[in-house]
């Protein structure tokens, strides 16, 4: 049944129009050995390219060798250098080049990390593979919808809510202790490495949270000076918003900024649990 | 937005034109070198997939719920399948444990013992599965298997609560099962 209902959609749309997770299906080589020098330390690049102004051509990994003597240390300095003087075409984000807009966010090598704080491996002989954040509609070569992601986002309400007003009334103050516990919850720069590393998150990511917008809503959640706490944890509580989380912990084993969103997720279990 | 572009690619559908795209923004010494360069075998193709393919629910096109600027819609509060289901399934696991050390550790059977291990048993296994259901059958997707496997779920709960009953009753009963297997 659920069979039928799947191949009677893709009926409807021709399947090479409708737009795909990441699946490339082949490779046409198109290698450009950039230099003769014999000390060249040549490096492959494997990336991921789907183009929508081509809707009827299928996604296909490109590779590039260029030469590390002549590029950065980072894979995000590969990319530029790669855009810059090889293949203008290649598209994918980037900002701030030091892990703090998130922007740059990609699977590399079968890890999702920020292409800016995953250096190159210097082993030649292997090739690096790019593709862009896996099971997310890809809106051009590297770069992800991240339409529903910033959606739940907003729906966990990432901001202060206070009835009273502060009591000098000028700051809402908060014990050293109290600010403590925002910790390793609030350096989170929402690059979605973690979501689109969770396999929960593939399968339900219309109803269930993930993991990144999950350690936002506890960091509002442990805040001392927040005054919506059971309002916020009556939200969560359903069948799909936290539980579809079983703890496998991909999403701390990838994010690239060191932090623990399963940790915050089994907080907002406990706190639902005892309460 | 949907609507619009399935029309947009029934027209590309319809009159397939002779536009020839260029892909490559390459500088002419580059392509010259490119063109110097190419191996025999220029066009490589290897069917790969980088994923595991998904014939079953494969994913739909993307379809966003209402503006892209409004928040995802919060369910209504449901603790019976939110947190309520989430410690039961705790406290039923822990039990699980002592419950299935102590016969053995006390050397004797109890009826009433083998009763309570049963029926933890049989909740475990249900709350498990309807997890799992949760998991791979999306109430918005594939509503009426959903209905369908929860139902088999809940009918499996008395279909082998019978069963277990009958092994109580007629036969050696669970532990004396596993005791006589362990040491054959």
């Amino acid at each position: 049944m659920a069979l039928r209902l799947a191949t009677r959609r893709m009926a409807l749309a021709p399947q090479a129009f409708r737009r795909g997770m990441a699946t490339a299906v082949e490779t046409p080589a198109s290698n450009l050995k950039e230099t003769s020098d014999p000390n060249a330390k040549n490096k492959t690049f494997q990336i991921y390219r789907w183009n929508p102004d081509e809707p009827t051509s299928k996604p296909k990994m490109q590779s590039y060798t260029i030469d590390l003597n002549k590029t950065g240390p980072m894979m995000l300095d590969a990319l530029i250098r790669i855009k810059n003087e090889v293949d203008p075409t290649l598209t994918f984000r980037r900002s701030c080049r030091e892990g703090i807009c998130g922007s740059c966010a990609m699977n590399i090598d079968g890890v999702n990390t920020l292409a800016c704080l995953c250096r190159i491996p210097t082993d030649t002989t292997k090739e690096s593979r790019i593709y862009p954040l896996p099971h997310t509609y890809v809106v051009k070569d590297l770069v992800p919808d991240m339409t529903q992601f910033y959606k739940q986002y907003k729906s966990i309400k990432p901001y202060l809510q206070r009835n009273t007003p502060p009591a000098d009334g000028r700051e809402n103050l908060q014990s050293k202790a109290d600010r403590r516990k925002l910790d390793g919850l609030y350096e989170c720069i929402l690059c979605a490495c973690c979501s689109t590393s969770c396999p929960s998150y593939w399968w339900n990511s219309e109803e269930y949270l993930g993991p990144a917008v999950l350690m936002q809503s506890y960091r509002w959640i442990a805040d001392s000076r927040d005054e919506k706490t059971e309002q916020r944890k009556d939200d969560l509580n359903n069948s799909m918003s936290v539980y579809r989380c079983h703890t496998i912990l991909n999403c701390s084993r990838t994010c690239p900024k060191g932090l623990n969103p399963g940790l915050a997720i089994a907080e907002i279990k406990k706190s639902l649990a005892f309460s | 937005m949907a609507a619009l572009r399935t029309t947009v690619l029934r027209q590309v559908l319809a009159a397939p034109t002779q536009r020839t795209l260029v892909t490559s923004a390459m500088p002419m010494r580059f392509a010259a070198q490119k063109l110097a360069q190419r191996p025999a075998f220029s066009l490589q193709r290897a069917a790969f997939q980088t994923s595991a393919r998904r014939s079953i629910l494969p994913p739909l096109p993307q379809k966003v719920r209402g503006n892209v600027n409004d928040a995802a819609q919060i369910p209504d509060v449901d603790p019976t399948h939110g947190s309520y289901h989430w410690t039961a399934e705790r406290i039923i696991s822990v039990g699980l444990i002592p419950l299935t050390v102590a016969p053995f550790a006390a050397g004797s059977l109890s009826p009433l013992l083998d009763g309570t291990l049963c029926g933890l048993i049989i909740l475990h296994t249900y709350l498990g599965f309807s997890s799992v259901i949760t998991d791979y059958l999306p109430k918005w997707r594939v509503p009426l298997m959903r209905k369908l496997f929860d139902f088999a779920n809940f009918l499996a709960v008395f279909v082998v609560g019978w069963g277990f009953y009958e092994f109580e009753t007629n036969d050696v009963g669970i532990t004396e099962a596993i005791k006589r297997i362990w040491t054959a």
